[in-house]
């Protein structure tokens, strides 16, 4: 049985899967905690240009994804700013390696993490975290015990859509990294260069139905988390 | 400076054009707000707890101030050991019934946990959510989860609300005794309760 | 309030709607054609349109995502390749005119390098293009499919070195995307048509790949049978007439 899964993609085609998985993951866990800061800026703070921070958040989600890569190019590549920078001082080159690709992913993923998690920051009952000063919690511990657990639903959201989405990104990635077999040749990058393909038509068929089972689960598994959100919100006794 | 004052409290507030005031100095352990709901008293009980914050004024418990507007003091709510039941009772939703009292446990706390499940008769819901609690036994947890966090003074908003009378009774028999070691603000609409209680009662009344 | 926008709607509704049927006549002949045509086909056109046609309306990609467009029935005149490879996958696929099928033009494969850092190589059989490369990347069209990557592929692999330089290659979706790799230096060497090299500025070319290392590179055009335009044929002939073919040469094409 476990055989019969295995030899449904070919090598090449699990280790396209492999880079895909890693490329999201690591996208997702890089840019999670300031994702979470900034939900909890614009959820919790007020301060000027807030309305232009929100803007710049939600840029990804309308820009053109060509954008998007085109100036991650002009900033991460070899001539950039930023991307001289780093290989100066730190030997790291983002273009044409997996880890440009998780840049791009994680810089589209923004928003809709963001997102999620603001909305259940904002479904936190900020009664439970002032009860939660009366009985003598610091900033800290009622940041840790109160607010973050009641987040959490929002969090794992914010994970699986991100998650989602990157492994779906295309156009910022193919524009900065474009396309290098094993390092940042993700399954839409794989899936479309095999529709370039005189005899591509089964490969791509198999990774249409990968992709859409697995955007299918996580749009579910969120969806649920998005549900618990809503009858969290609602548990104060 | 003589005898310490269990509550010296001189304070206003405007919300929404409407004026919250409240002037009590005595050195009486019980002290009972009443007054037609919507009169502000819940907002002094966040006043005292340091959960709001008076536009002036000060407020001083036991002998100690927590907050004055001339002298610039407002002492943060975790370091004012306040003992605040809350009337929509607050518990913590992701918690067991026994992290909710535990929450507010110092070091040095010399508040027995026993006697308090004890006489709050809620020793059989340690490992319940809160959700799956009755009004009064979610109640009798509030009141627990204040009184285990080792409080200098307790705030008590409408804490009779939801018990049957078996246990209305059995709660004042309870505040009773705490106010031999505690003083106590208490906010009610039923001016019964107070006078059960022998308190000192504050009218409190709209100025509008 | 509302009707005076309503009414500028509808105004803008009836415009939009009114547009098509009016330009339908003022429209040439829609031709796919490979990304290395685009700025010849763009003076031809002009040229050709000059003569008293319609203009012709020109969508440029790799000849394979352009091959899969009209596999998947894009409603087209006319395609123009960049290898013989493709049109035989369309002709098969009995996508293509009889007897409508000729070339154009032929081209060279050249390697190319930016003019503000340039990389040093040799051309010739083991040449030593990973070392020439340093940590840096060989720019092409995707070879497992793109004319211009295949034509590389095939003569890096006739050179002895394919092997060695494979994974350091940026495959990239047309010939002219690969160009811009190494025109903004993020590429230090390129594998593009001779032709591509001229049109840049920032680009030098560093070696010709020689004629036997790799498969002529000719220009195949045919008419699609889903063309409907009466003006199809007529940019088809311009394109194999001398006046065509003058305009082909030069940007630098030269004849098939």
């Amino acid at each position: 049985m476990s055989s019969d899964i295995y030899a449904a993609l070919s090598p090449e085609e699990w280790s396209i899967l492999a880079l895909s998985l890693k490329v999201s993951l690591v996208a997702v866990a890089a840019i999670l905690p300031a994702c979470f800061c900034i939900a909890w800026m614009l959820a919790r703070w007020r301060f000027p240009g807030k309305l232009l921070v929100d803007a710049l958040v939600h840029l990804p989600l309308v820009l053109p994804p060509v954008v998007t890569g085109w100036l991650l190019l002009l900033l991460f590549g070899m001539n950039g700013p930023i991307g001289r920078w780093l290989s100066d001082v730190f030997g790291i080159t983002l273009l044409f390696r997996w880890t440009g690709a998780a840049l791009a992913a994680a810089i589209m993923a923004v928003p809709l993490m963001v997102r999620a998690i603001r909305l259940s920051i904002e479904a936190i009952d900020t009664r439970l975290e002032s009860a939660a000063a009366t009985l003598g919690a610091s900033r800290l511990r009622i940041f840790f015990t109160i607010s973050l657990p009641l987040a959490l639903p929002g969090v794992l959201a914010a994970i699986i859509l991100g998650f989602a989405r990157s492994l779906g990104e295309f156009g910022a990635t193919i524009t900065f990294v474009s396309d290098v077999p094993g390092e940042t040749r993700t399954l839409p990058i794989a899936i479309y260069a095999a529709m370039q393909m005189p005899d591509g038509e089964a490969m791509v068929t198999r990774f249409a139905i990968l992709s859409t089972m697995l955007s299918l689960g996580a749009l579910m598994l969120s969806e649920i988390m998005v549900r618990r959100i809503a009858h969290g919100g609602r548990h104060v006794i | 400076m003589g005898v310490a004052m269990s509550f010296d409290i001189d304070v206003s507030r405007t919300v929404g054009g409407r004026r919250i005031a409240l002037t009590v100095r005595t050195d009486r352990p019980l002290v009972a707000l009443v007054g037609p709901s919507g009169v502000g008293k819940t907002s002094i009980l966040d006043m005292v707890a340091g959960i709001i914050r008076p536009d002036r004024g000060h407020i001083a418990v036991d002998g100690q101030t927590l907050f004055d507007s001339d002298a610039k003091i407002d002492m943060p709510p975790a370091e004012r050991h306040a003992g605040y039941v809350f009337q929509d009772r607050r518990l913590f939703p992701h918690m067991r019934v026994r992290a909710n009292l535990l929450y507010g446990r110092r070091t040095g706390i010399s508040v027995d946990m026993d006697d308090v499940l004890d006489f709050l008769g809620i020793g059989h819901l340690l490992h319940r959510w809160p959700r799956n609690l009755s009004g009064g036994e979610a109640q009798r947890v509030a009141i627990g989860r204040a009184l285990l966090s080792g409080p200098r003074f307790l705030l008590l908003d409408e804490p009779l609300s939801s018990l049957d009378r078996h246990r209305k009774s059995d709660i004042l028999d309870a505040i009773d005794q705490i106010r031999m070691r505690a003083p106590i603000l208490y906010v009610t609409h039923d001016i019964g309760e107070a006078e059960r209680l022998s308190a000192m009662i504050v009218t409190m009344a709209g100025d509008d | 309030m509302k009707p005076p926008f309503l009414r500028a709607f509808c105004a803008l509704l009836l415009l939009l709607s009114a547009n098509p049927s009016s330009a339908a006549n003022d429209r040439g002949p829609v031709i796919l054609a490979a990304a290395s045509l685009q700025d010849v086909l763009a003076v031809a056109a002009v040229e050709w349109a000059r003569q008293g046609h319609a203009q012709p309306v020109l969508s440029f990609a790799g000849s394979s995502a352009l091959a899969r467009q009209i596999r998947a029935g894009a409603p087209a005149d006319l395609f123009i390749s960049a290898d013989e490879d493709w049109m035989d996958i369309v002709e098969k696929g009995g996508l293509i005119q009889p007897r409508t099928r000729a070339d154009i033009a032929g081209n060279q494969l050249v390697l190319v390098t930016p003019i503000r850092q340039p990389a040093q190589v040799k051309m010739g059989r083991g040449m030593p293009i990973a070392r020439a490369l340093g940590s840096s990347r060989l720019a092409m069209a995707d070879p497992d499919s793109v004319p211009a990557g295949k034509y590389g592929k095939a003569a890096l692999t006739q050179l002895g070195v394919w092997t060695a330089v494979s994974p350091k290659v940026v495959r990239a979706e047309n010939v002219r995307a690969a160009l811009a790799l190494v025109e903004r230096g993020e590429a230090r060497l390129g594998i593009v048509y001779a032709t591509d090299a001229r049109a840049s500025r920032k680009v030098r070319i560093a070696g010709i790949f020689p004629a036997w290392t790799h498969p002529p590179i000719r220009y195949p055009v045919a008419r699609l049978r889903t063309s409907r335009h009466a003006d199809a044929d007529a940019f088809r002939t311009f394109l194999l007439s001398p006046k065509g073919r003058a305009v082909l040469a030069r940007y630098g094409f030269s004849a098939p």
